[in-house]
């Protein structure tokens, strides 16, 4: 059952088309992972669901709903969370005052939100070092406490704009762990990421964009066998035998 | 005995060193500002001095709830100015008194606050900051040329004095300058009060993201622009509140007293070299500012136009140097203190709690 659709999604600045015609469907639990190469539309995309950029066609359905055009605050009060490529820590608090505002969205009371952010630490194993403020953390951290902050929202899809930017292949194991917890746990999860190691193990099905349309939408092995994905973003690399 | 088992529960706390020594500090210089009026009972110059310290200390508090959302006013005054023309008038014209008049000076600064904080609290950047000194300025070039608003008296920029009532707490007049003591004591105890509760509630969490991160915030559920125009009127309101104590204290007005850009600038300077998104540090910076500030009149009052070029370049040194004001220093030099000496024997973990930079 899809989550969210998006339909025929046009985005201009100027004379750039950042992001023409597009369809996509996420199903609900999936994880779908979105790749393509830089200026391919990806974040763009994110921005016009999450509420960034306000589509200059098309709609967005969010379970059901059409969220087209809705403020930011509005996209995450319907449920969906999201992440920003450059992270965006509040950087003279610690880690649990972090993530407790994103648990006042679904909280009545202070307790309430705080409840809500140690679960999200706890699934993102941040629970040891919540007095921690903003401003000291490693970039694991921060790319952890973004996530912990929109899941502690009670966000039912999260956009998560390159997750594993900046970690070393172990971080990135790691993060991919914690991505697979927070998907058992039931929640969608949409990714644009570059590692391609990570998303081929990650996501249950890839779009691949290309100058802002989609070029290809298949599983990984679809995706990462078809000679227009070699060309255009994967190289020879990644080819799938067999 | 109820009393009894109450203090000493309370000094078992504080031997046991449960209580935070910050509001140890704060408790033994209230203690200490409660005995002043009596200490310097034959000196009312100090006295008047301390009144002001807290008047402009109570504005500044007021002002940096703007700065809690992470905006900078630069018109204040103007919010100051109608609370103080509104009582003013209204007792001395209408002959309400000023304990009803308050009332519709704050509702009067709020309205200011909506004329100006809507259109401009949508907007990112520094369009909020320009629309508040562009009102300011706006409101005294009104009250400096109108003589008259319909049919109310505005002096067209002359001195206007309240009519003296002598001892009538009725009219909020006294002849010592005690009661007004305690209640600039109360009202700035009161809002530094308010501001701490505020930063620890949900609207203060919100405003500390807002001020973090305005995208970030958004992303969490948070209206940006609702909470900063609620910062924004709140802080209206209470500089109403301020403005009509102002009024009866002085008990005469004008537009330089009370209005003039030079007022709003004030404002800001004690809040910046405070700390403009601090609770305690506006306050702070008026036991700072205002000693500064009479000691240059007093100094230099055959220059007068040397006070703004010292403002100014005090103003410009903390922007360089200490941009979050002396509340930073002197929250860590509480917390080194509290380490070291007040509770040593603390785990880590405390010490990292006190830490947050929050207050």
């Amino acid at each position: 059952m899809a989550i969210l659709e998006v339909n025929n999604l046009v985005k201009r600045f100027g004379g750039l088309v950042a992001v023409h015609d597009l369809d996509m469907t996420v199903n609900e639990g999936e994880t779908l992972g979105l790749i393509g190469p830089n200026g391919a539309g990806k974040t763009t995309l994110f921005n016009m669901v999450a509420g960034y950029y306000r589509p200059d066609k098309g709609q967005v359905i969010f379970q059901d709903h059409d969220i087209t055009g809705l403020k930011p605050y509005e996209v995450c009060r319907r449920g969906i969370g999201r992440t920003f490529q450059t992270t965006k820590p509040f950087l003279d608090i610690s880690i649990l005052e972090n993530v407790v505002i994103g648990g006042f969205m679904q909280a009545h009371s202070t307790a309430e939100a705080r409840r809500a952010a140690q679960d999200a630490l706890d699934i993102l194993e941040l629970s040891d070092r919540v007095e921690t403020l903003g401003s000291e953390l490693t970039v694991p951290d921060r790319k952890r406490l973004e996530i912990a902050r929109a899941l502690a929202t009670g966000a039912k899809l999260l956009l998560l704009d390159e997750p594993m930017a900046g970690l070393t292949p172990s971080e990135k194991g790691h993060a991919s762990e914690l991505l697979r917890k927070i998907s058992g746990q039931g929640i969608t999860l949409v990714i644009v990421e570059h590692d391609m190691k990570v998303v081929m193990t990650l996501c249950s099905r890839i779009i691949l964009m290309d100058r802002g349309e989609k070029l290809l939408e298949g599983s990984p092995k679809e995706v990462s066998s078809d000679p227009r994905a070699i060309t255009a973003y994967l190289g020879e690399e990644y080819t799938v035998s067999g | 005995m109820k009393q009894n088992r109450g203090i000493e529960a309370l000094g078992e706390r504080l031997r046991t060193r449960q209580i935070p020594l910050g509001w140890v500090i704060i408790a033994v210089v209230l203690i200490l500002l409660i005995i002043v009026p009596f200490a310097w009972k034959d000196n009312s110059y100090y006295v008047h001095i301390v009144i002001t310290i807290f008047i402009w200390g109570y504005m500044a508090t007021a002002w940096g709830l703007v700065g809690q959302s992470g905006q900078l006013s630069f018109g204040h005054a103007a919010f100051m100015g109608i609370g103080a023309y509104t009582t003013g008038i209204l007792y001395s014209q209408f002959g309400v008194t000023p304990w009803l008049g308050v009332f519709v000076a704050i509702g009067l600064a709020t309205l200011g606050g909506v004329i100006i904080g809507i259109p401009t609290l949508r907007l990112r950047g520094v369009y909020f900051a320009l629309a508040t000194f562009a009102f300011g300025f706006i409101i005294l070039m009104i009250v400096k040329n109108a003589t008259y608003i319909g049919p109310v008296y505005i002096g067209g920029g002359a001195f206007l004095t309240l009519p003296r009532a002598g001892q009538a707490p009725a009219v909020f007049q006294f002849e010592s300058k005690t009661p007004y003591y305690f209640m600039a004591l109360a009202m700035l105890a009161g809002i530094v009060y308010l501001s701490h509760w505020f930063n620890r509630s949900r609207m203060g969490f919100y405003w500390t993201a807002i001020r973090g991160d305005q995208d970030a915030a958004e992303s969490l559920g948070i209206d940006a622009a609702k909470y900063r125009l609620r910062a924004f009127l709140i802080s209206c309101a209470l500089t109403g509140l301020g403005g009509a104590f102002f009024m009866q204290y002085f008990r005469f007005f004008s537009p330089q007293k009370v209005l003039d850009v030079s007022q709003s600038i004030q404002i800001a300077l004690i809040g910046i070299v405070g700390g403009w998104q601090s609770v305690f540090g506006p306050m702070i910076g008026g036991f700072i500012i205002v000693p500064v500030a009479e000691l240059l009149r007093l100094n230099l009052g055959a220059f007068p136009a040397m006070s703004p070029i010292i403002y100014g370049i005090i103003l410009m040194l903390f922007i360089l140097f200490m941009p979050n004001g002396v509340n930073e220093p002197f929250m860590r030099g509480l917390n080194w203190l509290e380490r070291k000496y007040w509770r040593p024997s603390q785990n880590a973990n405390n010490e990292n709690n006190e830490k947050v930079g929050r207050q």
